[in-house]
């Protein structure tokens, strides 16, 4: 007796199962899910997997998504606790991690997440040999560094989230200030992901008019106008967000979302994340620093020569310095 | 002395305030409202999103997040109050619901209920407002149709916006499969099978109804609430409203007069969703087990509506 199916479709071909623009997500909290969900509305990819360790949020995390398919066109979402999941994924984004808890060093924060990370790592390059891995969890930029050591892959295949958001949150604040959308102001900050981060004021322009040559202070204590507080409103931003609701989600979900577009449709735009930026600016060590990158099918396939004076110089440097001094106390 | 901004910008027209065309309100900031504002943001269906909650830090912090991704939104203003003065700028009364709050800043809005139990929060909600019929919708089983239409797809391996299926009547565990109504291709499943949907079915089409109803309770049971496909369904009704569609969706509305119901109730049926709200229903002979399903869950309703005090 044949089956509603069988009489209502006649099979041609054999249906191909290999997706082309296949995301994995590791990590389905407020973070990836946020991801998650972007990536949905944003029609980026044919296929989501989700892994998490924690089973019953994965599958009900998975089920959620998939009750929405009506409203978006990723035709598979997946999940599971095993990487075999995960195969063939074009773009691996890892959102997992321990998070600090109180009166702990950031040392020891690292070590612990070295320690996550040697679980999930080997796993998703046997799974997805040529895969790029997008590196979300705090500290990014040690586990950038972390996670492209247990990778093996080359570094040009493995970058952070790095200083993609909080560029996004300058500009943002930026716009604010002017009264323009924050697409048209243009500001960059780079190095470290946090309080050291660089704020790049001879940069910042509106319709290419430099803010600096209107004001030759801004950015510096003298300036009337306190254009520095906005940075330091950018460094203060999580922090604030997270003493209101617990944990920041959307805006990095965003920004994350923002990047996978560039790698998935190798559209070659420029972003600031995080990358090895040994032999750069006087750097020895191999750390990894969220400076303009052009993102594509491959990774990180250049950087952009950023002309740094003194000070900034000085501050990249001592961010290099801070990262390195974790980063070889680390047993891997 | 010359601000930046003034050596930078020369205004051309006087600064007045802009009156935003699509403006969309979110009350509650719990999993299920923000899902429903990142979908609203991500469809860039809004020129301007206002959040409203009672508790004043999430509701803060949830804005101050949405506001940090606006580089990559077309949505220039997000705002967020615990008062409804975000709508308008007035301060709250002593003593004045929140409900008459939203009608007195927004008189000509459309009211989407989607907190549960959605059918009679909906009747609730069109008697506290004095709002017309039309402007006061229930999410509905705009989501049960939606999980229905996966699940077929699953059946079936093929896309399901081309499944073709509707859930109407009580959103929840008596809400009603319209068997006959379910095509692919405009083919009806059930002229290929006549058991479909019965006990008879050897397979076992019913289940797929029975796992839409059970869909919500799995997914709690699973990570503790649901959020995103309700949001997203949100989402979707919205956008029939705001860019004047005229599609047709399965939400809550008053269904006085039809099917021999007597009552002032709210159940799904098919509607005309555009700009001016839930402007008309579509009429199916449904088969008479369907009515009188349908009849019964209005009795339930009206059972338990009638009880309520201060309406």
């Amino acid at each position: 007796m044949s089956t509603v199916k069988e009489k209502l479709i006649e099979n041609l071909i054999e249906e191909d199962k290999i997706s082309q623009r296949k995301i994995t997500i590791v990590g389905t909290g407020a973070v990836g899910m946020a991801c998650a969900i972007c990536i949905l509305l944003k029609d980026l990819a044919d296929e989501l997997a989700l892994v998490d360790v924690a089973v019953d949020k994965l599958k009900g995390e998975m089920m959620d998504l998939q009750h929405g398919s009506l409203f978006f066109n990723t035709s598979k979402i997946t999940s599971g606790k095993d990487y075999s999941v995960s195969a063939n994924s074009k773009l691996v984004i890892v959102t997992a991690g321990a998070r600090q808890q109180e009166g702990e060093s950031r040392l020891a924060l690292v070590q612990r997440n070295v320690n996550i990370m040697k679980s999930i790592i080997p796993a998703i390059v046997q799974h997805s040999p040529d895969c790029k891995m997008l590196i979300v969890s705090n500290p990014v930029d040690i586990l950038t560094y972390v996670v492209w050591k247990l990778s093996g892959l080359p570094a040009t295949r493995v970058f952070g989230s790095g200083c993609n958001l909080d560029s996004a949150r300058f500009r943002y604040l930026i716009g604010e200030k002017l009264g323009v959308h924050p697409t048209s102001c243009h500001g960059w900050i780079i190095g470290e992901h946090g309080d050291s981060s660089v704020p790049l004021w001879s940069g910042v322009n509106v319709a290419g008019v430099a803010l600096k040559t209107l004001d030759p202070k801004l950015g510096t204590d003298a300036d009337k106008d306190q254009w520095k507080n906005i940075h330091k409103q950018v460094v203060e931003s999580a922090y604030e967000i997270i003493k209101l609701k617990g944990y920041t989600s959307w805006a990095i979900g965003l920004s994350v979302t923002d990047l996978v577009g560039s790698v998935l449709k190798n559209l070659r735009r420029v972003h600031p994340v995080s990358t090895m930026v040994k032999g750069l600016y006087g750097i020895k060590e191999e750390i990894f620093l969220s400076i303009p990158c052009v993102l594509g099918q491959n990774g990180v396939s250049d950087i952009v020569k950023v002309n740094l004076n003194s000070d900034e110089e000085a501050l990249f440097k001592k961010s290099a310095d801070t990262l390195w001094n974790v980063q070889k106390e680390l047993v891997f | 002395m010359a601000t930046l901004k003034e050596k930078l910008i020369a205004p051309v027209a006087e600064e007045e305030a802009v009156i935003p065309n699509n403006k969309i309100t979110v009350v509650g900031v719990g999993q299920v409202g923000m899902a429903c504002a990142i979908s609203i943001l991500g469809k860039s269906l809004a020129d301007k999103l206002a959040l409203v909650d009672v508790l004043e830090d999430k509701l803060k912090g949830e804005m101050m997040d949405l506001q940090h991704g606006s580089l990559f939104l077309q949505t220039p203003k997000i705002v967020a109050n615990k008062d409804y003065s975000v709508t308008a700028g007035v301060h709250q009364q002593e003593g004045e619901s929140h409900l008459n709050l939203i009608i007195k800043y927004s008189p000509d809005c459309i009211i989407i209920v989607v907190s549960n139990p959605m059918d009679i929060l909906t009747y609730v909600t069109w008697k506290l407002s004095g709002l017309p019929k039309h402007r006061v919708i229930g999410s509905g089983c705009n989501l049960d149709s939606a999980r229905f239409r996966y699940f077929m797809a699953e059946k079936f391996g093929i896309h399901l916006s081309s499944c073709h299926g509707w859930i109407w009547g009580e959103h929840g565990d008596s809400s009603v499969a319209v068997w006959s109504g379910v095509n692919v291709a405009g083919v009806s499943l059930q002229e290929l099978n006549p058991e479909m949907g019965t006990d008879n079915n050897s397979e076992n089409w019913k289940e797929v109804h029975k796992m839409v109803v059970e869909s919500a309770y799995e997914v709690i049971k699973l990570k503790g609430y649901t959020n995103w496909a309700i949001g997203l369904s949100v989402a979707d009704l919205i956008e029939s409203m705001l860019k004047n569609l005229s599609r047709i969706h399965p939400v809550s509305t008053i269904v006085k007069g039809m099917y021999g119901i007597e009552n002032e109730v709210f159940l799904s049926f098919p509607c005309i969703l555009n700009a001016r709200g839930l402007i008309s229903v579509i009429n199916q002979k449904l088969k008479d087990d369907e009515v009188a399903q349908l009849k019964k869950s209005a009795d339930t309703l009206w059972d338990i509506q009638k009880g309520l005090k201060d309406l």
